[in-house]
């Protein structure tokens, strides 16, 4: 086992969404995980993180300084960079070169739109500077650099009352002497700002990319700062004293001081997590192929599963102008769990468009005030409130009875906005703008899979999120999808995943030789030297540097191309041929065929990982094997297709492996609600999964 | 068949082409097409009906591939394919207009039936010869190779490579990106056979109909709302001595569209004569573009747009004329048909671009090395203003021909890039202001000469405005400070600096309309000086 064994074992996972923050509790080993979920607090988030904390481990009776690790995750950086709610940011680039940011890479990412909306930048061109100083191609100075132009540049940022810098200089990925030198002059002319070195965000080749990174980077930095900050103070505050780990875009997670420099690798922090609890899910049900789908209040996401593994893109785009389209958003070179946005959430307001149909979002009635039905001030119909009209979602039983919901008010607000300007009743209304919403996520979610060249209907589907399970079997229908996996706490499974999340570092460095003339010794030595400093970055996170696993990869090429792939290395084994073979083994794979070319190494890396907490214990389940239907708590009506249905409700807890329930059916859990459709059958797997299945299949 | 499924289906393809699109970039040898994207693939039915291409593709490239297939065809029938076959050729006339733009066809099979065809065009920056601006014909322009199988039965054909290794400059680049093209193919056909499977289809065909005949009927629906009647336009263009004309009538028939450049220049002399089958490609992309951007683009997009030119006339030219630098006149078909049709959809033109694609070719020795580079850099001028608003500064039309990374770029070639940055008061005004212009600037750090070829447009006459906007800026070549002949070979000494500023973007609607807000957001970004806002719109807060 990997946790210090003398130290304390408990351990939180935070997620903060646009409408709930979720939390978990776990202690090693233990079979069960507390959940908590509660509000998010839009204008301080730490506020509903602190009070679920505190929530969760008063109901365990845990003291804060029991707990070894708290793990969070957030939709901080991503809103506000789509919301453009960053902070006045500057940019600093070598003389000539300030308007790359804007150019970007000329190309037009729809070949038939003429009017395609191009991204504006984060820094407009007045606050662009340019300082004189010049590297060339392989990281020698050509040019010094113009210290006094960095500081007039700083001055005129200064000015304008800039609170964060970026500085992307030439060649800066080879070389970063010139923009560390940029940021001490920039730092002692402005004390205030915040400051980010490309060389540091995304030493990268290809200045607009890297640039375009480290401008995202310094707009969200002050923001995110201030906040992982509060957090910080406010843990410390309640006793806990360990570092709080934050999740990456990747699904791995690092301690809060690394996280806050690079708060850019954190836009997909919490849906990553939740990428990782789909995977370690899958695992359990013994299940590689899966198209995770993740329904919260505010949006729903895809990701596919394969192999067991959530797919990785480096390619990553946030702020798309055009949804969907690959090519109208800001660029990001960071590791990434490659998802896409698919629509809307619980929240997502409805309404009538200009065509007289049904629109579902893209507005949120987020948490505050929330949909109707939750009573604060919200008179727009939404998502939620159409669920809880067609009994999907009951006014009692909500959050656990926790909140309760309004009816009175939820049909109030579908008649006025949808049913009465429509001419239809109520029902109708709401049916429609389900359909709506799940129609709109199938097709999105079959597009993803498709655009990857994969067939969506061999999937398994996984939902998660609040609203996730509610909206699944009818998505899985229209996709043709037949099976489904509903996890044990899939309403909070984010969180989850923050806890399933490896505390992990990559290292990487930039070292081009050609294969015929590198220095197997020296390689050797710097893998080594690479090995330690990622144990730098993870120890102290409750990882024993004994627990900690290396991997170790080339990025080669053959001489000549522009793309690398990644080459596994075997540190001990190293050796001219070994690499040679294990080039052409990796390139084979890829392309399918070899060139009979010299080949060459562009850079190093090595991932440091601490273990994977054991939760499959604490999610498997431990009861015992039974069979038949057990009696159903409750009825109510509930919509289907063809109207009302009297449908028994069972509660999630009730269900033990080997149960099966025939559709139609609702199945309540504290945080979600699984609905059955009357062609859906539902059995209850080893691990507490409910495996809904599409009768049609069986 | 059920229209959702056909939908899900043809999504499944676009997205395979896609990706497979990707192999070939990925494993590419030369930045022209990895970092350029100067490239296409695209994917044909077992008819040789062209289903779909790739996203990331020149537009005029989709154009030209169909015809290239049916010519290949024509040469090497299907009874004489096999699995595993790829044939090659550049032949201007049957491929995009130019010896550099290599053309490939790669029969897919499933038993010993072809189920589809996968077919690509890349450029390659060196093709042998002497191409340049001055070439007399087409012999001059570099290595033809001729339909032939480039790889039989898997196996490459050591003939075709070694006439190529013979012939090129840089033989291991292109070949690279060939051999990285068989890699593409090798992907298609897994992906295509796992999506048959999948589907229990035998083959595209049936769904191919189905997309095309779909297509055809929304470009003849969009045709069909425009009022009958001929529609024509007409300029110069900068040509060499004397100016060059463009004359295009647009006849709207019912459904059908008719583009005829009668009236066009006859073909010259110089290398900027355009194959038909160019003139084609570009002419139906611009219909496409304004009257049905939605609908997938495949067969059924072409049928009903006949495009005519008289043989012999700049834009129909006959072998053996020079046609290496075919896009200083064939990138005007586009302005040529939307500047006609532009009454007719003011709400969906665009004004004129700072096309043609400016570039240049950098060639000679790096310090230290005796094997000799040929290298080309991308420059593209302002967007023309839209009917939504303001042209974008530097966007690729009607190419869609990406810049490099000036990281890339410098280290490749023993030039130090000094400046690349849009140029104020370039865009022309109107209520929509057309994109700027960018200045790049290049310093030669070699220390022997290099040769610097350009071949540049919209220095005599500069981008129109449409519809009452005004023109944008023309371009400028400078060498060491002086004017040079926009087309022209000039040798560098070390140190010697050279300054591009491409087209500004014509603009669109008459200036009176622009709002205050714009006005104001310019003269705070500093794309318009206040000089030059009050001489275009008068009153300038």
């Amino acid at each position: 086992m990997s946790i210090e064994t003398s130290g304390p074992a408990w351990r939180i996972g935070v997620d903060i969404g646009g409408t709930f923050t979720d939390v978990v509790l776990w202690r090693d080993g233990a079979s069960t995980l507390r959940r908590e979920k509660l509000l998010t607090t839009p204008e301080d988030p730490s506020l509903a993180v602190i009070e679920g904390v505190q929530r969760a481990l008063d109901n365990e009776g845990v003291a804060p300084a029991d707990l070894a690790s708290v793990i969070h995750g957030t939709t901080l950086v991503a809103n506000a960079l789509i919301e453009r709610r960053g902070v006045k940011t500057g940019l600093i680039t070598t003389s000539g070169f300030r308007d790359v940011l804007e150019i970007g890479r000329e190309w037009r990412y729809d070949l038939f739109d003429l009017n395609i909306e191009m991204p504006t930048p984060l820094v407009p061109r007045a606050l662009r500077q340019e300082a004189g100083g010049r590297l060339t191609a392989d990281g020698s100075e050509l040019t010094p650099l113009d210290e006094d132009e960095v500081a007039a540049a700083a001055e005129a940022l200064s000015v304008a009352e800039v609170q964060s810098v970026a500085v992307s200089l030439l060649h800066s990925y080879r070389n970063p002497a010139h923009e560390r030198r940029v940021g001490e002059i920039v730092a002692r002319v402005m004390p205030d700002a915040k400051i980010s070195l490309s060389s540091d965000v995304s030493p990268e080749l290809g200045e607009y990319e890297r640039t375009s990174t480290t401008v995202a980077n310094a707009y969200v930095l002050p923001i995110f700062a201030t906040y992982v900050d509060r957090l910080v103070r406010a843990l410390a505050g309640m006793g806990y004293r360990r570092d709080l780990l934050l999740v990456l875009s990747d699904g791995r997670c690092i301690r809060a001081d690394v996280a806050m420099r690079y708060p850019i690798r954190l836009v997909q922090s919490g849906p990553a997590a939740g990428a990782e609890a789909a995977r370690l899910f899958g695992e359990l049900a013994g299940e590689s192929e899966m198209l995770c789908f993740d329904m919260g209040g505010t949006t729903a996401k895809a990701c596919l599963i394969h192999d067991g593994e959530p797919e990785r893109t480096a390619h990553f785009e946030v702020a798309r102008e055009t949804r969907f389209a690959e090519g109208s958003g800001l660029p990001l070179q960071i590791p990434a769990i490659d998802m896409i946005e698919i629509g809307a959430g619980g929240g997502s307001i409805a309404s009538i468009d200009a065509r007289g149909l049904v629109q579902v979002g893209p507005k949120s009635a987020g948490a505050d005030p929330g949909p109707a039905c939750y009573g604060r001030g919200n008179d727009r119909p939404t998502v939620t409130d159409c669920d809880l009209i067609l009994g999907y979602l009951d006014a009692g039983s909500f959050l656990a009875g926790k909140m309760a919901l309004d009816v009175a008010a939820a049909e109030a607000a579908i008649r006025v906005h949808l049913a009465e300007p429509l001419g239809i009743s109520l029902v109708e209304a709401a049916w429609g703008v389900h359909e709506t919403v799940t129609a709109n996520m199938a097709q999105a979610a079959s597009i993803h899979a498709i655009e990857r060249g994969l067939d969506a209907t061999r999937f398994a589907m996984m939902p998660i999120g609040g609203a996730g399970p509610v909206h699944a079997c009818d998505m899985a229908t229209k996709m043709n999808i037949d099976r489904l996996i509903c996890p044990i706490g899939a309403g909070v499974a984010s969180a989850i995943g923050m806890l399933a999340a490896p505390v992990s570092f990559e290292v990487a460095r930039a070292a081009p030789v050609r294969l015929a003339e590198l220095d197997v010794a020296a390689a050797k030595t710097m893998l080594s030297e690479m090995s330690v400093e990622t144990v730098g970055l993870i120890s102290g996170a409750g990882v024993a540097e004994a627990d900690i696993s290396f991997r170790a990869s080339a990025m080669m090429r053959y001489v000549g191309q522009g793309y690398e792939i990644e080459v596994p290395v075997e540190k001990d084994g190293l050796s001219e041929g070994s690499l040679a073979d294990a080039f052409a083994v990796a390139y084979g794979a890829r392309y399918g065929r070899t060139e009979a070319m010299a080949s060459e190494i562009l850079s190093w890396r090595v991932v440091g990982t601490g273990p994977r907490l054991p939760l499959a214990d604490a999610i498997g389940g431990t009861a015992t094997k039974t069979s038949g239907t057990p009696p159903p708590n409750s009825q109510r009506p509930v919509y289907f297709e063809s109207g009302f249905v009297d449908t028994p409700v069972h509660a999630r807890r009730d269900l033990l492996p080997g149960h099966t329930i025939a559709g139609p059916a609702i199945i309540e859990e504290d945080e979600s609600t699984l609905v059955v459709p009357p062609d859906f059958d539902v059995s209850v797997d080893e691990a507490l999964n409910l495996i809904a299945l599409r009768k049609r299949a069986t | 068949m059920n229209p959702i499924r056909i939908g899900l289906i043809w999504r499944r393809i676009d997205g395979i082409v896609d990706l497979v699109a990707e192999t070939f970039l990925r494993a590419a040898f030369s930045v022209v097409v990895r970092d350029n994207y100067d490239m296409a693939f695209s994917l044909f039915d077992s008819r040789g009906q062209q289903i779909t291409q790739s996203k990331r593709s020149i537009p005029s490239f989709i154009g030209t591939l169909p015809r290239t297939l049916a010519v290949v065809l024509d040469k090497i029938p299907r009874d004489q394919l096999n699995p595993g076959d790829t044939i090659i050729t550049n032949d201007s006339w049957i491929g995009t207009g130019h010896l550099n733009d290599i053309s490939m066809v790669h029969p897919i099979f499933m038993g010993d039936r072809i189920v589809a065809f996968a077919a690509s065009t890349a450029h390659t920056v060196d093709i042998g010869g002497a191409p340049s601006p001055m070439a007399l014909d087409r012999f001059e322009e570099g290595l033809c190779i001729p339909i032939c199988k480039i790889v039989e039965r898997g196996v490459e054909n050591s003939v075709v490579i070694d006439f190529l290794r013979e012939n090129l400059r840089q033989p291991d680049e292109t070949l690279g990106d060939i051999r990285a093209q068989f890699a593409a193919y090798n992907d298609c056909t897994e992906k295509l056979m796992g999506l048959l499977a999948d589907e229990g289809l035998e083959d595209l065909d049936a769904i191919a109909d189905e997309i095309v005949m779909r297509s055809e009927a929304s470009m003849r629906s969009a045709i069909a709302a425009l009022p009958d009647g001929v529609y024509e336009d007409g300029f110069d263009t900068d040509g060499f001595e004397e100016p060059l004309h463009i004359q295009c009538a647009v006849t709207i028939k019912g459904d059908e569209l008719i583009v005829d450049f009668a009236g066009t220049s006859p073909e010259v002399p110089w290398a900027v004569n355009v194959v038909l089958n160019y003139t084609q490609a570009y002419a139906r992309y611009a219909v496409k573009c304004v009257l049905d951007p939605e609908a997938p683009n495949n067969a059924g997009s072409l049928r009903p747009i006949d495009v005519r030119a008289p043989e012999g006339c700049l834009l129909n030219a006959r072998p053996p004329a020079p046609v290496w630098g075919r896009h200083l006149s064939g990138h005007y078909v586009p302005p040529a048909v939307l500047g006609a049709l532009a009454p007719l959809i003011p709400d969906r033109i665009v004004a004129e671009s700072g096309s043609p694609l400016w570039n240049v070719y950098f060639s000679g020795k790096r310090p230290g090395r005796d094997d000799s580079f040929v290298k080309m850099f991308f420059m593209n001028g302002g967007h023309g203003a839209r009917s939504i608003g303001d042209g974008p500064g530097c966007l690729s039309f009607p190419s869609n021909v990406s810049n490099e990374p000036i990281e890339v770029f410098e280290n490749q070639v023993p030039m130090l890039v000094t400046e690349k940055a849009l140029v104020p008061d370039t865009g022309g005004a109107g209520k929509f202001r057309g994109g700027s212009a960018q200045r790049i600037g290049f310093r030669s750090l070699a220390d022997s000469a290099i040769s610097m070829a350009i071949k540049h447009e919209r220095i005599r006459f500069p981008p129109r405005g449409l519809l009452g906007g005004m023109a944008g800026s023309p371009g400028r070549d400078l060498v060491n400070g002086e004017q040079i002949q926009p087309k022209s070979r000039t040798m560098l000494a070390p140190g010697d600096e050279i300054v591009f500023q491409t087209p500004g973007g014509g603009g669109l609607h008459p200036p009176g309309e622009r709002s205050q807000d714009m006005i104001q957001a310019d003269l705070e970004s500093g794309l318009v000086t206040r000089e030059k806002a009050i001489e275009a719109y008068g009153d300038v807060d």
